[in-house]
This record gives C-alpha cells, structure tokens and sequence, in this order.
C-alpha cells in the first residue's frame, strides 16, 4: 500500500515522472506480468526473426559461393577436352566443365545405404560447382575418395578411415577416405540417408565403371557477357547448348537447371514463415495481455486520473503520462528479451543450419531485423496499449470521483440461471455475478486464455498431426524393403532366386526409370534436378495395378486398373510437377530417349515419395528390350532386419542379380522425421510459450480484480464474511474463468489446428496434414487452465485475505 | 460595479433518470466578486454539490451559462476545460484527493507542472512557500498517507492555491476534520478571500458558514436566501 512507498528525494524529476515511476514500483506485480509476457513473446518472436535473417543471409552466401552449375546437361558419348572447348565459345556460356557421376553403395555396419560419388578429374580447376577441402590434400589419391562432412557421421568414417564400397559387379572394395570437404550446395546426408563423396576417375576404374565425363555443367551469362542466374535466361542457353550438341552428333539424355537456391531452402523459408506467424500470434496475445492489464490498473486509477483532471491534466496528458508508462515498461522487457532473442535465434539457426549442411556465422542482426524486434516489443505494446489508455483517459472528473456502477442487467439471465442450478451454495452464483459486473474485462480475459489454449492446443496437435500423418502413410506401404538392381533383371530369374529364400513371404517387381516430363511434340523439357540426384527428381514406375503391397489413398479419379493399358496414376508430387493436369487429359514424358504418352487416370497421395508417374506393368516393357523385366523389388520378410536384408542382398548378387541400392521402408521414415524433426520441436515450443501468456493473462487479471475489489471486501469482512469466504469467492470466478477459457479454447483450436496442420503439410510434402486432436494435450490444457486460475486466484485471495478490515476500507 | 470573477446565469441541471428526469438544480443565477468568501448552505439533496461541480466544470449545465474569470466554461472542450481548472479554479474536496503516491510536496507541484511553463526549481519554490503558507512546510517530503486530516486538508489547499487561481471552490472541507482543525481550515479560507480570492464553499454545518463574508442557502435545487454576514 502507500506506506510501503519509498520517496527518495527526486525533485529534478517533473512530478508526473515520479508518479510514473511511484505507480510501477507500487504495481510491481502486475508490472511484472506485463513485462514477462512482453518479454517471452519479444524473446520468441525475436529469436525466430534472428534465426530466420541468419539462415537466409549464410544459406544464400554459402549456396551462391559454390558457384553451382546453372544447367547440367546428359551426354550419354561423354565430352572431351575438345568438346569442352568448342562449349565454352557457345554464346551465352559463361564457363562450362565436365564431371561424371557414379550411384553405388556403402557398407555401414552391415547395412548398404545408397552412395553418390562425383568424379571430378584431377585438372578441373573448380571454377564451378565449387567444394571446400576441410582436411586432407586435394585432389584424391589414386583411388581414394574424399566425404562430404555431412555424410562422416551418416557413414561413420572421415579422413584416414577407409569404406567399403560396392563395384559394379557387386563385389567389395576398400576405399581409403583421404579427406573431407563442404558442399554446401548439397543437401546433409544423414536427411537424405545417402553418403556423398568426391573423387578422381580413379576411383570409377577401380569400381568397374567406364571413366567417361558424361555431365556437362555450364554457368551462364546474359546478353552483355554478365553471368546470369535467370531462369529463363538458363533454360534458354541450355536449350541451346543441348541443340548444337545433338546437331553435332553428341545425343542429349537430360537437361537439368534446378533453381539457384540450396534444395531445402524453399522448404526452410516457408516453414520459418509458419513459425514467425506463430511468433506473430504469441506477440500479439502478450500485448493484448498488457492492454488488459493495463486496463485493469487504469480503471483502479481512475479516481487518480479525476484528481489529476481537476488540477489542471488534460486528455492528452493522461494519455501522454500512461503511455510513457507503457512505453518504459515494454522497452525495458524488450531490452531483457534481446539476450535470449539473440541466443535462441541463433541456436535455432544453427539447428536449422545443420539440416542445410550451412555453417552459420554469428553476425549482429540487421537493421531491419532488431527495428522489427525493437517495434514488435515496444510499437505493437503501445498500440494496443494505447486503446484503453484512451479510454480511461477520456473519463470526466464527475464519473473518474464518482463510485463504480454495475449495470444492473449485467448477465442477469446466467445468473438466474445458476441461482436456479446452485441450490445452497452461492459462490457460483456469487462469482459469476462478479465476474458479468465487468463483461468487457471478463471477454478479454477468457479470450486470452481461449487464444492462447487455442493455439496451444493446435501446435501439440500439429505435431501428433505430422506422426499420425507419417504413421499412416507408412502403413500403405505393406513391404519392409525395396531392392533396386544395378541393371534390369529378368523376373523369372529374380523369382528363381527369392524362391530359394525363406526370408521373403512375399514380394512384387517393379520397373522404375528416371523420365522428364516432356511436351506434346517430344521435345525434352528442362528439368530441376539437383546435383545429389534426389531433389527434383521424376520417374516412372511401372507396377502391377493389383499391387499388394501398396495401397495409396486416390486423391482424384482411381487407381491404376487391369485391362486399362496407356493410363497413368500421379502422385501428388508428380502432378505439381506438371502443372496439376485434369484427369483424361495426356501426360507426355521423356523416358530413355523415348517420348511415352498416357492417359490420366488418377492423383494418389504418397508420403515418402519423390515425384512419380505408375504405369502399368508392361507399360514400359519396350524400354527394357522385352517383357518380364525389372529393375526393383519390394519384399516382405517376417525379420526385416538390416542383416537380413544384407543377406538377401547377397543372395540376389550371387544369383548374378547385382543390386544398386536398398531402401529398408524404416528408413523412409527416419529421412521424413530428420526434415522436420527440428521445425516440430519448435512449432511445440511456441505452443507452450502461448500457454504460458494465456496463464499470465489469467493471473494478471485475477490479481487486478481482486485489487480493484479491496474495499468491497474489507466492506464485506466487516459485516461479517470470514476471509475464508472471500477467498472462495475469488478461487471460484478463478475456475469459472478457467473453465469458459478451456472450453473456448477447444472449440477455437479445431480450426486453428486445420490451418496450421494444413499449412505445415502442404509447405513442407505437398500435402494437408491430417485433423488430430490430441486427447493428452487437452488434458495438459486443462490441467494448466485450471492450475493457474487456482495459483492465481489463491494468490489474489490471500493477498486480500492479509489484509485487515481498517486497510481494506481505506484503500484507494 | 466591479466584475464577477464567477458569473452563473439561469444555470439549470437536469438528470435522466429511467423513473424520469430528476431537476437537480433549477434556473440559479449566482455572482461572486474577488474577496469574497460565500458558503453555499442547505439540506442533503438540495443542489449544492450540482452547482458547485458546474462552477468548477466538473459537469455542464443542462441550461445556463457559467463564466469563471471571463471565461464561458460550456464553450470549452473537455481538455480546455481541464486547463482552465488548472489555471483558473483550484478545487478543495471533503477527502482532500491527494494523489497517494506522490510526496505533499509534489501534489502542491503537480498542478504547476501540468500548467506547463516553469522550471523544476520553480515549481519547488512556489509549491514549498504555498505549504509554509499552509503551515505545513515540514510535512513536504512526506506521503499524505502519514499526514493527519487537517494537514491533509492544508496540503490539498496549498495544491489548489499552486497556480495561483482567482477562484477556490470547496466542497464540504471540513466533513472530514475535528472542530478544532476544522475552525483552523475555514480561518484560512477566510484569509484567502481576504487576499482577493473569490471562495466558494459548499458545507451542510451551519457554523462552517459563520466564517463566510456571505451565505446562500439553497433549497430543492433553487436558491432560496441569499444574504451577506455583517462582520
């Protein structure tokens, strides 16, 4: 109360400064409150901002200094040094090399996991598609290869180590790892469960590959001989450089120009968007939280404001005075808030990086950034601040010394009602009187609460949403693993083998070949392909319609159907890809130099899945030089471990079925989980920073209503009521606003769930993630609805309860 | 003829009321000179605290005009209003109204500072020469919450006195204080009227009006006597 003010002798200071220095001291609870809700939102708001702004900035510059080739182009006849040449004339080249690439495998305890190697000859001097050598002397030993940094930990080896690599034939070769370097134009390895390495044509003899440069990469430069990055501009000089090719004899397979930013950057961006909305969200329930609060002072001030309008203050003043007041608390929470901003924000960035494979340097935010921190916790404060400010400021001095009023029809058919339901016992009757007397700020309060349960609620549901999501989509996929061949087998002799096996129950062969969408006149279109061969990329599988072993939900028309040859099923991806085609209409592909046409028959959704085209078996049977071929098999064995898929491996190789890669269906898992594992955690973490400013708005308002009611209460300890009962009167409107709070907020968090669900889905697979309401997390809200109204109104309560009757009457 | 520092003509304030409109004040006419001191009498209801809130512009006449220093009050806007109070009126309450979490010294200095114009030294000056005025000067660095009644009442009197107004309005000043310290607060009332301020007082104790230099008595919210105290 006023005594406890301390008046340390101030008198520099204008009266209207002491007195806002005086009200905080003596608020300093609610203060509190106010500056902790600003300074969470303000520390999660301004750490998001902080890792977003750091990941742009260093996965741009990391990115652009690779200097990536614009446009990669398929010569099957290889390019010499002469070819070579005569390229980097062409107009529009700006500089062009030639590169090769081999996919094998990598024996990583026991288990094969896919292999990338880029052959770089030891005279390419690097121009572009640039690496960094971290350790070891480049180029490679005789042999030797050098890992990319992200893919040591996924392979367990780094310089000196040596690995176990597959040759063509499918025999073992060891091979020394004479040094490691960054690529930070690949995506990290252990998302994309696949070892990249760098090495010399060496290497490719020792494996059993022909050494031939069959990739030839070109930058581009525009008009005025400026490099160039514009897509247009390097599909135009690509399309160029693979018709002066084919006119020359040299065949074209495939011309990819992915886009010039890092493979996972797209999803990164538009992920921290979903993130720095939710951010957003969190700052604006804070400053609704301070304006209510703030509302709750004022009006326990407005006698003061009287006073201060009869000597002399005018409107803008008292607004004047309460918005320095606002001010000076939002910029010290602000000023409090820019350590943990800058710390999260760039741990988070830094989590993040890792799934870019960036490194991320800790430069001071830009101005744009700490002015959107700066504004967000100190501008968006005060203006929401500033309504009621006015409002209470605009008080005439006849009302701000007059007593408070309560309306007498304030909620009187809730009230009759609960008379009529309560019996004895008045508290609730009592409580919901009290808290009806001021409807606006009991609205306000279970709005905060409701928001912020709301939306607490939807970011637990998001995350249950993505594993149910990846659960389910899992589940279509009825095999433990899929076997893809070095080369097309026939699939009598792949039966022949499995048959010998009793690992496999089941199993089903399939044709699977990389294509280009293409134009109706067979023209080759320019792909997006990334270097690391999986981002981007399109092909065709040919299946039996009557598969048992997946079963994709159909988005759109039917599933593939026997007897319907010429008819083609996408998946989501697939038709993204192709500009969502209608159904009936021809999707023309590029497959193996051939241009193929079907029908569409239908979209189906498939989690897990690079952007596929199904065709029926058969439908590709031309391209393989004959029927009954395949070049992969999914099985189902009762004991899928990785030695038993090892061993059948084995097994087909020895049967003359050499196999190029083996994809265990668990490990589709852990590759979705690793893309989005970090985006979740965080997505979880802001959900609980908004029930924590929901709780906060609970207790702050509790505590202004308890204050505000002082002399009411010493009024009524003094005809009688014990403080026991004025304690169960405030822990009952305490509940009751918990209970109205839980209760909005479940019906406000079903919608709120869809479109975050919906958002995070299609941002990050192309698809909506499902609607889960997690039962656990209303639980968890309910627990903290109710937990913090009763911490709060007990609080307010025993505030009021020490208080004897002679200071609760004086109080003012 | 000397002017009127206070001039109300035909002031009239009417309350809707669900039960219908309440008269609360009916066509009163009232002028007061620098010097005087005019304590405003009658019965619980009778329209006293209605006319004194008009006169101070704390609320505006439903009819009539008010003019405080040759200003019209109703022609002025809320803030305006609240300027002219601080400038023109200062205002004496029944519960002093001290804000409780300033010092007396800086609620005397509050009013100065909102006038705008004046350094903190001078506001120091004014506002620690008006409560040795009031005898208080030793209390200044204290919360008013550690003051008694009367020097509560001096505090508040020495605030409405800051910028030096030519009127002073008081509503039941001394409802709140002993005799003793009551006689004490209406002596000074009587000796600012005697220095050339115009004091209005609203009281319901009869002898508070003994100190007045001239006494309304107000009846259903209509002037019924109007008459000056022979000294």
């Amino acid at each position: 109360m006023t005594e406890s003010i301390r008046t340390r002798r101030s008198h520099r200071m204008r009266p209207r400064t002491v007195k806002i220095v005086r009200d905080l001291r003596l608020s300093s609870g609610r203060v509190l409150v106010m500056a902790i809700a600003i300074a969470v939102a303000v520390s999660g708001f301004g750490a998001i901002l902080i890792a977003r702004e750091a990941l742009m900035r260093d996965s741009t510059l990391a990115y652009r200094d690779t200097n990536p080739a614009a446009a990669t182009l398929d010569v099957p006849g290889g390019v010499d040094a002469s070819l070579l040449e005569q390229i980097r004339t062409l107009p529009g080249v700006a500089d062009a090399t030639a590169r090769q690439t081999v996919s094998t495998r990598v024996l990583v305890d026991g288990s094969w996991l896919p292999m990338r190697l880029f052959i770089v000859p030891s005279t390419d001097s690097l121009r572009i598609a640039h690496f960094d050598v971290e350790s070891g002397e480049w180029p490679a030993t005789s042999g030797g290869l050098f890992l990319e940094r992200a893919a040591t930990g996924l392979l367990d080896a780094d310089t000196g180590d040596s690995l176990t690599l597959e040759r063509i034939d499918g025999s073992r070769a060891t091979v020394a790892v004479d040094g490691r370097v960054w690529d930070a134009a690949l995506p990290p390895a252990n998302q994309e469960r696949t070892g990249y390495g760098f090495a010399t044509p060496a290497l490719v003899e020792r494996l059993g590959y022909a050494s031939l440069n069959d990739r030839l990469l070109i930058t581009v430069e525009d008009a005025s001989g400026a490099p160039s990055r514009d897509q247009a501009r390097v599909d135009e000089v690509a399309g160029s450089v693979a018709a002066w090719l084919t006119a020359d004899g040299h065949a074209v397979h495939e011309v990819t120009a992915p886009p010039y930013r890092h493979p996972h950057q797209n999803q990164t961006e538009t992920v921290t968007d979903l993130l720095v909305a939710f951010a957003l969200a969190a700052l604006a329930l804070a400053a609704v939280l301070v304006a209510s609060t703030l509302g709750g002072m004022l009006a326990a001030q407005s006698r003061q404001i009287g006073i201060m309008k009869t000597v002399g203050a005018s409107t803008g003043d008292i607004v004047r005075l309460y918005a320095t007041m606002t001010v000076a608390v939002a910029a010290v929470a602000t000023a409090l808030a820019a350590v943990p901003a800058w710390f999260v924000g760039i741990g988070l960035a830094r989590l993040v990086g890792s799934i870019l494979n960036i490194d991320i340097i800790s430069a001071p935010p830009g101005a744009t950034t700490i002015a959107l921190i700066i504004g967000s916790g100190i501008l968006i404060t005060l203006a929401v601040a500033l309504s009621p400010i006015v409002r209470a400021a605009r008080v005439t001095v006849a009302e701000a010394l007059g007593d408070l009023e309560v309306r007498a029809d304030s909620g009187r058919r809730i009230v009759r009602a609960l008379s009529r339901l309560g019996g004895g016992d008045r508290s609730a009757v009592l409580a919901t009187r009290n808290l009806l007397r001021r409807p606006r700020r009991f609205m306000a309060t279970v709005t905060l609460l409701a928001a912020g349960g709301a939306l607490f609620l939807a970011g637990i549901n998001t995350s249950e949403a993505w594993t149910t999501w990846v659960d389910d989509g899992l589940s279509k996929r009825t095999y433990d693993a899929q076997l893809a061949f070095a080369q097309p087998v026939a699939v009598s002799e792949l039966a022949a083998a499995l048959a010998e096996s009793d690992a496999v129950t089941d199993w089903e062969s399939l044709v699977t070949l990389p294509a280009s969408p293409a134009s109706a006149d067979g023209g080759v279109q320019v792909q997006r392909i990334y270097p690391d061969g999986g981002h981007g990329v399109f092909s065709v599988t040919a299946i039996d319609p009557d598969t048992r072993l997946v079963h994709f939900d159909v988005r759109d028309g039917h599933w593939l159907r026997a007897g319907e040859p010429g008819s083609v099923v996408l998946n989501q991806a697939a038709a993204t890809r192709l500009g969502d085609p209608d159904l009936g209409t021809a999707v023309v592909v590029s497959v193996e130099g051939r241009t193929e046409s079907w029908t569409l028959v239908g979209v189906i959704d498939e989690v897990a899945g690079s952007a596929t085209a199904y065709v029926s078996t058969g439908a590709l049977d031309d391209l393989l030089g004959g029927p009954e071929m395949a070049t992969a098999v999914r099985v189902v064995m009762p004991d899928a471990t990785p030695q038993a898929i090892e061993q059948l491996g084995q097994r087909l190789a020895a049967a003359d079925l050499p196999l190029q890669s083996t994809v265990p269906t668990t490990e589709l898992r852990t590759a979705i989980d690793q893309h989005v594992t970090v985006f979740i955690m965080v997505l979880v973490a802001l959900a609980l920073l908004m029930a924590t400013i929901g709780a906060l708005g609970l207790a702050s308002a509790m505590t202004v209503s308890v204050i505000e009611r002082t002399r009411e209460f010493g009024i009524m300890k003094a005809i009688g009521a014990r403080s026991s009962v004025v304690g169960r009167l405030v822990l009952t409107e305490g509940l009751i606003t918990g209970v109205v709070g839980f209760l909005l907020a479940g019906a406000l968090s079903v919608p709120a769930t869809g479109l975050v669900s919906s958002t995070l889905g299609r941002l990050a697979f192309g698809l909506p993630l499902p609607l889960v309401i997690s039962g656990g997390a209303v639980v968890v809200w309910l627990v903290i609805a109710l937990l913090s109204a009763a911490l709060a109104s007990s609080g307010a309560a025993a505030r009021s309860a020490r208080l004897t009757v002679r200071e609760s009457i004086s109080y003012q | 003829m000397s002017t009127a520092i206070i001039d109300a003509r035909g002031i009239s304030k009417v309350y809707p009321l669900p039960a219908g409109d309440f008269t609360a004040l009916s066509d009163v006419d009232l002028r007061v000179e620098a010097g005087e001191f005019l304590a405003v009498v009658g019965r619980s209801g009778s329209g006293k605290t209605t006319l004194l809130n008009l006169l101070a512009g704390i609320d505006r006449a439903t009819a009539g005009t008010v003019t405080i220093d040759g200003t019209e009050l109703g022609t002025l806007s809320e803030s305006r209003l609240a300027r002219a109070r601080g400038t023109s009126i200062g205002l004496v309450f029944q519960f002093f109204q001290l804000l409780p979490t300033l010092t007396v010294l800086e609620n005397v200095m509050l009013p100065i500072d909102f006038a705008g114009g004046s350094t903190s030294a001078q506001r120091r000056t004014r506002a620690l020469e008006l409560l040795g005025r009031v005898d208080i000067a030793e209390q200044a660095d204290k919360l008013p919450s550690t003051l008694s009644g009367g020097q509560q009442q001096r505090a508040a009197i020495a605030r409405a006195l800051a910028n030096d107004p030519p009127v002073l309005l008081a509503d039941e000043p001394t409802g709140n204080l002993d005799s003793a310290t009551a006689d004490s607060v209406l002596a000074l009332f009587a000796s600012l009227a005697d220095s050339g301020k115009a004091v209005v007082m609203v009281t319901h104790d009869r002898d508070a009006s003994g100190f007045a230099s001239r006494i309304l008595t107000m009846a259903d919210g209509r002037v019924s006597t109007d008459m000056a105290v022979l000294a």
